[in-house]
C-alpha cells in the first residue's frame, strides 16, 4: 500500500495549481460572462501542454484517460499510474476552471470511444488532426442524447440506413459539449428502435458533412464558458469508413458495449473534476472563515461553523479516495465499472454539498460575483456534475446491477 | 503471526490501494478465523460480555493478543496498515469481539505512545510472556471538575508513593484487565496539564470494579473502577515524557482510527447480510432488492464501505509514513480525523439501513442486524466522537492551535469508551 504521490505527480499538481491560481481564475469569470475562452489564449494552453511533453497533456484532455487493452500499449503487464496521474491532474484544473477544462481542444468526450472501438485506420485519421494544432485548433465531440432520450440511452430514435456506400442518418442530438465547434462528433444511432441497444451504430461525422447542422446554442446555469450544441441531422450522408469499429463490430452486442465501456474511465476523471470544484469552495470558505471569526473562541456557534467545514472537508476527501480507487484499479487493469460509477456518484453529492455549505457558511458575500471570488460561479458550474455522464441514479443502477444478484435493471 | 519484511513501508512512488502479500496473508487469516469463530457465536460472546475460552485460546494462537505490542517490546511491530487491516477483519466477523479479545489493546497504544522504549518494553512484557492478559485504560470520568479543568481522581505524593483516589468510568474490560492504566490529578493548579497516568496493577488494596450495562458492545465489559487509598509507586508514574500532551492526543487519534476500522468491518458485516436478505426475501411478486428504493440504498451503503476503507487505510498508511519522517504528523492527523468521522457515520447509517431493510424482522434477535446497529451507536461513542474528530480536523485545517483538552473526549466535553 502506498498513499504517496510520486515526484512527477507533485511538480505536476504544483505546476497547475500555481498556473491555475496566478493564470486561469483571474480570467474565469470573464469566460464564463463571455460564453468562451479566447483562442489565443486556448492556444497558448496547447503550446504547455506541448512543451510539458504530453504530460500536462495528460491532464488537460479528458479523453486521455485510457484504457488498460489499447492497442499498443500492455496496460497489463507494464503498471502504469496514468489514469491516477489524469485523475490528479484534472482535479488541480477543475480547482482553477472547470469550464476551461471542458472548452480545450482535443477530441474530448469523443476520444475514448474512437480509441476503444476505432479501427486503425478511423484512430490515425480522426486523431491526427489533434498532433499539430499550433496554426488550427481542433476538437472533437460525443454526440449520445437526444430530446426524448439522456438517461435511457437505449431509447435513442435517431436513424440510420445504409444506401450503398453511404449511411443516411436523421434525427436530432442535444446538450453536446463543444458539438458546434467539433471538427468530428461521435453520433449514435439506430437501424431499428425495436432492435435496443443491437440496433446501435456510432458514426464519426465530420463537420460540413452535407445534412449535418448545428441548431441552437443553449444557455445554461454554469459552465457556460462551454459550448453545448443542440446538433441536427437530415438525410445527412456519411461515409461508411467512417462507422465506428467496421461494420463487423456490430455483428455481437459487443460493439455498443465497448463503446460504453469508455465510461469507466471518463467517470472517474469527471469525479475528480467535482472534486476539484468542490475543493474550490470549500477553501474560499475555509480562509474566509480564518480571517473573519475568531474560532478559538469557544463560542458555539463558532464550534458549529467549524463541524460544518470539516464534513465537507470529510466528504471530499472521501470521494477522492473512490474516484482515486477507481482509478487505480483502471491502472491495473482490473474491472472497475462498479467503482468508476461510485466515484462519480459520491464525488457529484460531495462537491455540490461543498458549495451549498460555502456559500451558507460565507453568507451574502459568498454569493457575490468578483474575480477573485468565485463561489456563486462553482456553485453554478458544480449541478452538472451529478447529471452528465450519468446522472446520480444511474450510477446507483450500475452499482445496483453489480451488486445485486439476478438484477437486470429497472 | 509474523512480521513480513516490508509490512506496509511507506514508500511515496506510486499510489496503490494493494495490500502486499504479507498482509494478504494476515487478512486472509483473520478472516477465517472471524468467520468460523467469530460471526456464528456473535450472540454467545453477547451474553458472555466477553469471548468463549476456546474461541479466546484460538485468538491468542494465532497471535491476535499481541498485535499491538510493538516489535522492541516483544511483539509482532505490525505497521499500522496492517492493524487496521486486522481490525476491519475481526469486526467483519463480530464488531464487539474486537473489544474482547485478550492482550493489552488500547493499553500497548497508549504506553507505546506515552513512554519511553526501555519503560515501554518493562510494561509490556508481561503481556507477551503471558498472552492471555487483558490490559485496560482507566481515562473517563461521568462527571466534570466544576472548579478547575482536569480530572476528579487525583493522585498525591503522599510518603514514598502516590495515593489514587476517585472514580473512572467508561473503562473498556477494567473486570478482566490484569493492568489498568490510570489517568490522575497530579497538580491541580495545573487543570488539564496537571494530569498523569499509573500502571496501576488491579489486585492492589483499594480497587473495586463495578460493570454497567451498555446499549451495545457487550463484549468490551465496560465498568467503574474506584480508586480508595490506592498506593503505587513512584515508578509507576507516567507524566515525564517530553511532549505529554501532544503524545495523549496522539493515542487519542490513533486508537479512535482502529474503532474506525472496526466501523469499517461493521459495515461491511451489515450490508453483506442485508444484501443477501432482500435477494431472497419476495415481496409483490419479485425479490425486495429488485426495487429500486432498495437497490440504491444497498449501492449507497456499498459507497459508504469502499470510501471508509480507502480513508482508514490511508490515515493508518500516513502515520507509518511519520514514523519513516516521510510526512508530516499533521497530515496523519488530518486524514485520521475525517476518517473517524466518515467511518462512524457510515457504521451508523449501514447499521440503521440494515435493520430497515430487515423490515420487522431486522428488530428481532434472531437476525444480528440489531446488534449490528446497537454496535454502530456504540462505536460512535468509543475511542472519539465525530464531534470530536470534526473539531480536530477544523482545527488542523484553520492553523489554530491543538489544544489537546478540547480535541481530547473528557466529561467537559464528550465521554467516550477507551
Ligand atoms: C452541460 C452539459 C453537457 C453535456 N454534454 C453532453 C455531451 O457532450 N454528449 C452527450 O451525449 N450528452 C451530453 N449531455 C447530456 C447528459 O449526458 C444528459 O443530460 C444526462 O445523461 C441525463 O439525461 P437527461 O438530461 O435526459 O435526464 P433524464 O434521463 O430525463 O433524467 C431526469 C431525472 O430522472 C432520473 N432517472 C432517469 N431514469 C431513471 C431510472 N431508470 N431510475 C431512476 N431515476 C432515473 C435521472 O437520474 C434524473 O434525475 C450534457 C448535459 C449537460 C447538462
Amino acid at each position: 500500500m502506498d498513499f504517496l504521490l510520486s515526484d512527477r505527480q507533485k511538480t505536476l499538481r504544483e505546476g497547475i495549481r500555481g498556473f491555475a491560481a496566478n493564470v486561469i481564475r483571474p480570467q474565469a469569470l470573464s469566460w464564463d460572462r463571455n460564453a468562451g475562452v479566447p483562442e489565443p489564449f486556448l492556444k497558448q494552453m496547447v503550446q504547455m501542454a506541448a512543451q510539458m511533453g504530453g504530460q500536462l497533456g495528460v491532464s488537460l484532455e479528458p479523453a486521455v484517460a485510457r484504457a488498460p487493452d489499447e492497442s499498443g500499449e500492455s496496460g497489463e503487464k507494464k503498471k502504469s499510474s496514468a489514469n491516477l496521474t489524469a485523475l490528479i491532474g484534472a482535479e488541480e484544473m477543475a480547482w482553477g476552471d472547470a469550464g476551461l477544462l471542458l472548452c480545450l481542444p482535443g477530441p474530448g468526450l469523443g476520444g475514448p470511444p474512437v480509441r476503444a472501438s476505432g479501427t486503425p485506420e478511423q484512430k490515425e485519421r480522426f486523431f491526427g488532426i489533434f498532433k499539430d494544432m499550433s496554426e488550427t485548433l481542433a476538437w472533437g465531440a460525443y454526440g449520445l442524447t437526444e430530446p426524448g432520450a439522456g438517461s435511457d440511452v437505449a431509447g435513442i430514435r435517431a436513424s440510420c440506413r445504409k444506401e450503398g456506400g453511404e449511411w443516411v442518418i436523421n434525427g436530432r442530438k442535444c446538450y453536446i459539449t463543444n458539438g458546434a465547434r467539433a471538427a468530428w462528433t461521435v453520433v449514435f444511432a439506430t437501424i431499428d428502435p425495436a432492435l435496443g441497444r443491437a440496433g446501435h451504430r456510432a458514426f464519426v461525422v465530420e463537420k460540413g458533412t452535407p445534412g449535418f447542422g448545428v441548431g441552437r446554442i443553449e444557455e445554461k446555469m454554469g459552465l457556460r464558458a462551454s459550448e453545448t450544441a443542440e446538433l441536427v441531422f437530415e438525410e445527412c450522408r456519411v461515409p461508411e469508413a467512417n462507422l465506428l469499429g467496421g461494420e463487423e463490430s456490430y455483428q455481437s452486442k459487443e460493439g455498443f458495449m465497448t463503446a460504453m465501456k469508455t465510461f469507466d474511465n471518463t467517470r472517474p476523471l469527471v469525479a475528480a473534476m467535482a472534486i476539484g470544484i468542490g475543493r474550490a469552495a470549500y477553501e474560499y470558505a475555509r480562509d474566509f472563515v480564518k480571517e473573519r471569526y475568531l474560532l478559538s473562541r469557544s463560542i458555539p456557534r463558532y464550534g458549529a461553523i467549524a463541524e460544518r467545514l470539516a464534513k465537507v472537508g470529510r466528504q471530499l476527501e472521501a470521494a477522492r479516495m473512490v474516484t482515486w480507487r477507481a482509478g487505480w484499479m483502471a491502472d491495473q487493469g482490473i474491472p472497475n465499472a462498479k467503482e468508476a460509477s461510485m466515484s462519480k456518484a459520491i464525488a457529484g453529492q460531495a462537491a455540490i454539498g461543498a458549495c451549498i455549505e460555502a456559500i451558507d457558511i460565507c453568507g451574502a458575500e459568498g454569493t457575490i460575483a468578483h474575480d477573485h471570488q468565485l463561489l456563486e460561479k462553482w456553485f453554478r458550474d458544480i449541478k452538472v456534475y451529478d447529471i452528465f455522464e450519468g446522472t446520480g441514479n444511474i450510477q446507483r443502477i450500475v452499482i445496483s446491477k453489480r451488486v445485486i444478484e439476478g438484477l437486470k435493471g429497472f | 503471526m509474523h512480521r513480513g519484511e516490508d509490512l506496509g513501508r511507506a514508500r511515496g512512488t506510486m499510489i496503490d490501494f494493494a495490500p502486499t502479500e504479507e498482509q494478504q496473508a494476515l487478512q486472509e487469516a483473520v478472516r477465517q478465523f472471524a468467520k468460523t469463530m467469530l460471526a456464528p457465536r456473535i450472540r454467545e460472546t453477547e451474553k458472555l460480555r466477553g469471548l468463549a475460552p476456546e474461541v479466546q485460546a484460538a485468538a491468542i494462537e494465532m497471535g491476535l493478543s499481541l498485535a499491538s505490542i510493538p516489535e522492541s517490546s516483544g511483539g509482532p511491530g505490525f505497521s499500522f496498515v496492517t492493524r487496521v487491516l486486522l481490525e476491519e477483519e475481526l469486526a467483519a466477523g463480530d464488531p464487539a469481539a474486537t473489544y474482547g479479545l485478550a492482550g493489552p489493546g488500547a493499553f500497548a497504544l497508549a504506553i507505546a505512545e506515552l513512554c519511553d522504549e526501555a519503560r515501554c518494553k518493562q510494561f509490556l512484557a508481561p503481556f507477551v510472556e503471558h498472552p492471555d492478559r487483558f490490559g485496560a485504560v482507566a481515562w473517563g470520568e461521568a462527571k466534570p471538575v466544576d472548579s478547575r479543568g482536569g480530572f476528579a481522581t487525583t493522585a498525591k505524593w503522599i510518603g514514598n508513593s502516590f495515593t489514587l483516589e476517585g472514580t473512572k468510568s467508561y473503562v473498556v474490560g477494567a473486570s478482566r484487565a490484569e493492568t489498568l492504566l490510570v489517568f490522575a490529578q497530579v497538580d491541580d493548579a495545573a487543570d488539564w496539564n496537571g494530569v498523569g497516568a499509573f500502571v496501576v496493577p488491579k489486585h492492589v488494596h483499594g480497587i473495586s470494579i463495578e460493570r454497567v450495562t451498555t446499549l451495545g458492545l457487550e463484549a468490551a465489559d465496560v465498568a467503574s473502577v474506584r480508586l480508595e487509598h490506592v498506593r503505587v509507586p513512584r515508578a509507576s508514574y507516567l507524566n515525564e515524557a517530553k511532549e505529554w500532551s501532544h503524545r495523549l492526543l496522539r493515542f487519542f487519534v490513533k486508537n479512535a482510527l482502529l474503532v474506525a476500522a472496526r466501523c469499517t468491518g461493521l459495515q461491511r458485516a451489515a450490508i453483506e447480510v442485508t444484501r443477501d436478505y432482500v435477494q431472497t426475501r419476495t415481496a409483490f411478486g419479485k425479490p425486495i432488492g429488485h426495487f429500486q428504493a432498495v437497490a440504491f440504498n444497498i449501492s449507497d451503503r456499498f459507497i459508504d464501505l469502499e470510501a471508509s476503507r480507502a480513508m482508514v487505510q490511508r490515515a493508518a498508511f500516513l502515520w507509518d509514513a511519520v514514523a519513516a519522517g516521510q510526512a508530516e504528523e499533521n497530515e496523519a492527523l488530518l486524514a485520521s480525523a475525517r476518517a473517524i468521522g466518515f467511518a462512524q457515520e457510515a457504521a451508523m447509517r449501514a447499521g440503521n439501513d440494515a435493520v430497515q431493510l430487515h423490515g420487522g424482522a431486522g428488530f428481532m434477535r434472531d437476525y444480528p442486524v440489531e446488534k449490528y446497529m446497537r454496535d454502530a451507536k456504540q462505536l460512535q461513542v468509543c475511542g472519539m466522537t465525530t464531534t470530536q474528530a470534526d473539531q480536530l480536523a477544523s482545527r488542523i485545517e484553520l492553523g489554530l492551535p491543538l489544544e489537546w483538552s478540547l480535541l481530547v473526549p473528557t466529561a467537559e466535553s464528550q465521554n467516550v469508551f477507551v
